[in-house]
């Protein structure tokens, strides 16, 4: 996949965007500030248009040199993946179990998957750093966290 | 005269032991949030704002300010040691104080940033008792075209933040004025890029976009490369002579960019860091040495952010304008206390003004006086293993992103921001504009529709006023220099590239 090219389509995607919503509040000025020449739409506009033309510029003038990326492969992928797949379950389920409840089953998932501890040290270490985030933004500093069904 | 006795009344108060123990207490948990990864001033004063609500409104105000002053000392040591900045007025640090701590200077970086915090705080509260009224005054006479203006002075920065693709630069920079224009619209009140959904009327926030952008690609790059804390035991935290003469004159200039600067309202840390940063390396004799460890840096960028700081009291103070995200909390809590900051505070609660001044200055010395013998504590804490410290941090980025507006909408967009901050960064993408954009493009806009409205739509205005079209000619010659100064860095790069493949 050319990078160039990703880049230029999604600058132009995202210029397209901005010109559309500035046409919107355009008209949404004129109808609510009779007279008034400039208003939420100025910067859209701007923005838009500048979107566009350096879009236009990768797509057909730039010369980027090409980057080499390796992504990582293995264990290091199979930790990121979890990971990341860990924050995004985190932020799933804390509405529904509460924020002290998922920081437990979250840290622990982590603590095993970034760490490479074993369930039983993970699980030890989730404990104590969720007791201590309780404690100290709960109790100590009245925080108000996501408390859950449980209440918690 | 009249100064001098208002800040004698306001010392006698903030040296009672009450005060006296709440600046302490401040400087400390501030700088233990602060050296927290991921958590930068801002989270530090929203999650430690429950403390200070039980305080009457003195000790309440210094509390917080210490805690302000103490959490930027403390995102400085995270910026050295981790290369995690815990706000954004930490990310020039990073920039030489991470590689000096792969040096084995990680100590000398945190020495030489308590010198330049110190010498620029104490300096910037000096200024702030002596000149306040009169700069205020002159603050007063900024106009929208003005602070437009000064806005796209400050927006130049992006040129040298590019590296070594400025249209790359732009590029980032752009999508930071997009992200900034995600919200209610400020001339109609009326939503813009928010497509129906709620979540996004209050618009994107800057602490969730700094702790996914910079915090959490930072974990996942560090899972990547296995990476372990800088575990060196820092034994000497005290610059050499030759340090401190390398460091003084960056010292000096960031202070004078910083405070002159942070003068006016609008212009916070997050930008004078950069300018102070931008300065540094073009005054530098080897300018490819900033990158990999140049104690000038530091010294600039830590000394500009402490002495914005400090000027940032007095458009928060005079004017109620807050120049910074932390600012804007502790304006939140002058009004909790029923206290309304502005021209008409120094008239109603001058005893309020001059004891928190005094207590500036107390807190200054405070954290000279804990941080340079706490140093080896701070850095205890960044020694544990990454197995460990790499889900610390995620949960606290969590945390911190949570705590500043209790929503759970902040922590979805870190978190997506945090995969695209890795992408980005895997391919070589200078995130540093795009922050910058997103803070200056609101305030690029309110001035920029301000002066068009007093032009009747004509961008004549921009150059019909003296100041303006000063400003606007130093943008223009500080692109032209940038740009000219980009080139030359890189053929001198080439140059030396060529004559050592000569040699090899």
């Amino acid at each position: 996949m050319n990078e160039r090219r990703v880049t230029g389509a999604v600058l132009v995607l995202l210029g397209a965007v901005a010109l559309i919503e500035a046409r919107r509040l355009a008209a949404l000025r004129e109808e609510m500030v009779a007279g008034a020449v400039v208003g939420d739409d100025t910067f859209p506009w701007i923005i838009g248009a500048s979107f566009l033309l350096l879009g236009l510029y990768a797509l057909f003038l730039a010369r980027w040199p090409v980057t080499h990326v390796s992504f990582p492969g293995g264990a290091e992928r199979r930790q990121l993946l979890t990971s990341a797949a860990a924050l995004a379950a985190y932020y799933v389920i804390t509405p529904y179990l509460g924020y002290t409840l998922s920081t437990l089953v979250i840290s622990t998932e982590l603590y095993r998957g970034m760490g490479g501890y074993r369930w039983s040290v993970a699980l030890l270490i989730g404990c104590v750093t969720t007791g201590a985030l309780y404690l100290m933004f709960r109790v100590w500093l009245l925080e108000p966290l996501p408390t859950g069904w449980i209440g918690i | 005269m009249d100064v001098l006795s208002h800040l004698a009344g306001g010392f006698a108060a903030a040296l009672s032991p009450v005060n006296l123990t709440m600046a302490l207490l401040g400087s400390l948990l501030g700088t233990l949030v602060g050296v927290l990864p991921g958590l930068g001033p801002t989270a530090a004063i929203a999650i430690l704002f429950p403390l200070t609500a039980v305080l009457p409104p003195v000790p309440a105000i210094i509390m917080l300010a210490a805690i302000y002053y103490g959490a930027m000392y403390g995102g400085s040591t995270t910026a050295i040691l981790l290369n995690i900045p815990g706000e954004v007025a930490s990310v020039p640090t990073c920039w030489d104080g991470y590689p000096m701590a792969q040096q084995g200077r990680g100590g000398v970086a945190l020495g030489v940033a308590a010198i330049g915090s110190f010498i620029a705080g104490t300096f910037g509260v000096v200024a702030l008792t002596l000149f306040a009224p009169i700069l205020a005054d002159q603050a007063l006479r900024f106009g929208p075209p003005e602070y437009f203006a000064l806005m796209m002075l400050a927006f130049t920065a992006v040129v040298s933040l590019s590296g070594a693709s400025l249209s790359r630069g732009i590029a980032m920079a752009l999508v930071g004025y997009l992200l900034a224009l995600v919200g209610m619209g400020p001339a109609t009140a009326q939503p813009r890029f928010t497509f129906g959904f709620e979540d996004l009327y209050g618009g994107v926030d800057l602490i969730a976009l700094i702790v996914g952008l910079f915090a959490i690609s930072e974990v996942f790059l560090g899972i990547e490369e296995a990476r372990v804390a800088i575990a060196q035991k820092i034994t000497n935290i005290f610059p050499s002579r030759a340090d401190l003469r390398q460091s003084l004159p960056a010292i000096l200039r960031g202070t004078g960019i910083g405070f002159f600067l942070g003068l006016l309202p609008g212009c916070a840390p997050s930008v004078t860091v950069f300018v102070a940063y931008d300065v540094e390396k073009k005054v530098a004799k080897q300018p490819e040495r900033f990158g990999r460890g140049a104690i000038e840096g530091v010294a600039a960028p830590e000394s500009a952010n402490n002495a914005t700081s400090s000027a940032g009291f007095i458009p928060l103070m005079a004017l109620g304008i807050p120049a910074s995200p932390p600012l804007a909390l502790l304006l939140g809590g002058l009004t909790v206390y029923g206290l309304s900051p502005g021209p008409l505070l120094f008239q109603k609660s001058p005893d309020f003004v001059w004891t928190v001044i005094a207590s500036l200055y107390v807190g200054n010395v405070i954290l000279l006086i804990l941080n340079l013998p706490l140093i080896g504590l701070w850095v205890r804490i960044t020694r544990i293993p990454y197995g460990i410290l790499g889900p610390l941090i995620l949960l606290l980025c969590f945390l911190g992103t949570y705590s500043v507006r209790n929503s759970m909408f902040d922590v979805a967009v870190s978190l997506v921001l945090g995969v695209v901050g890795y992408v980005l960064r895997k391919y070589h993408w200078p995130l540093a504009p795009m922050v910058l954009s997103f803070i200056l493009g609101p305030l690029l806009e309110k001035n920029l529709i301000q002066a068009l409205s007093m032009s009747g739509g004509s961008f004549l205005i921009f150059f019909q006023r003296g100041l303006t079209l000063s400003l606007l000619v130093a943008a223009v010659a500080l692109v032209i220099l940038s740009l000219w100064l980009m080139r030359a860095t890189v053929r001198r790069v080439e140059l030396a590239a060529a004559e050592g493949a000569e040699l090899s």
